[in-house]
């Protein structure tokens, strides 16, 4: 299997429109801002406020260098888990490739962001912590290393898996109605469905708050160091 | 029994018993919360947001075994 495949498939759609619609909301608000906001640019004055008071707040200084990064990637992930809930489109962020990116392109950033603040030979002192007896820095390297490598694992995973979950259960319900072969118990899944659907309105949302906290908050260790 | 319907079985015991430690686990969580919420209201939304993203901590635990369970169900 040589090559790298690059066929358009429904997740790359979902994408490029996710992509569209973030970038034509900020676009269409920053050109005409008011002193007194009208709806559009409350909502977006929401979303950037929370954004920098509640999540970006972690980083020590120099904390509105980092809000484009954290606040692309929110929007992205929001407004694709909230497009997998369009009946027709599958979620981007339910496959494990596209979460996987997302998780490499954060640790990336985080790395490099550790290299550019400390120095090379500061940012391998990090992986030993301070204060600790010298023949016990064998052990603990490797400790560090794999708990930096499973970070980005866990971050693609936990988006994966919330969005996969959702839609998997929505699923088995309504394959109910094809094991039963019968019209009474149709109302039943449908109705259970009807709940996971709010319910996945809030893992969207929460989801995406997640992922944007946890790598504010590793941006934030990188930046400070141990 | 086939190895297909142990890898069936197996897969229904890994989101099972990982569903009974998480929940466990995020029912003490939130009762723990509960009583800082009733003890000190004026900290509400802090507590709140530490308390959503604990049990996201653990929730990914439980997730992990369903991915695992998938995995071994689709085999």
């Amino acid at each position: 299997m040589g090559g790298v495949d690059l066929t358009i498939t429904n997740g790359v759609l979902t994408m490029w429109l996710a992509t569209l619609l973030v970038f034509g909301f900020y676009f269409m608000v920053s050109r005409r801002m008011k002193l007194i906001p009208g709806k559009a640019q409350n909502l977006a004055e929401i979303v950037i406020l929370f954004i920098k008071n509640d999540i970006a707040e972690q980083i020590p200084q120099g904390k509105e260098k980092w809000l484009p990064f954290i606040i692309a990637v929110f929007s992205f992930i929001l407004a694709n888990n909230l497009l997998g809930l369009v009946p027709g489109i599958a979620s981007a962020t339910s496959n494990i490739n596209t979460t996987a990116a997302l998780a490499l392109i954060v640790f990336c950033v985080v790395q490099i962001a550790g290299v550019v603040k400390h120095g090379l030979w500061g940012y391998c002192k990090n992986f030993v912590p301070e204060g600790i007896p010298l023949f016990v820095v064998p052990f603990i390297v490797p400790i560090e290393i794999v708990s930096t490598l499973a970070k980005p694992f866990s971050l693609a995973v936990r988006l994966f898996a919330n969005m996969f979950a959702g839609h998997a259960v929505m699923l088995v319900l309504i394959s109910l109605i094809f094991m039963f072969k019968s019209y009474i118990i149709i109302p039943l899944p449908v109705l259970g469905d009807v709940v996971m659907l709010l319910f996945e309105i809030f893992v969207a949302f929460i989801q995406a708050f997640i992922f944007t906290f946890l790598t504010t908050m590793y941006i934030a260790t990188a930046l400070e160091g141990h | 029994m086939s190895s297909q319907g142990l890898s069936f079985l197996s897969s229904g015991l890994a989101i099972g018993m990982a569903a009974i430690g998480t929940g466990l686990a995020i029912g003490i969580l939130a009762s723990k919360a509960m009583e800082g919420i009733a003890r000190q209201p004026e900290m509400a939304n802090t507590i709140r947001t530490n308390m959503i993203i604990a049990i996201a901590f653990i929730e990914a635990i439980a997730l992990y075994a369903l991915v695992i369970s998938f995995i071994l169900a689709a085999k």
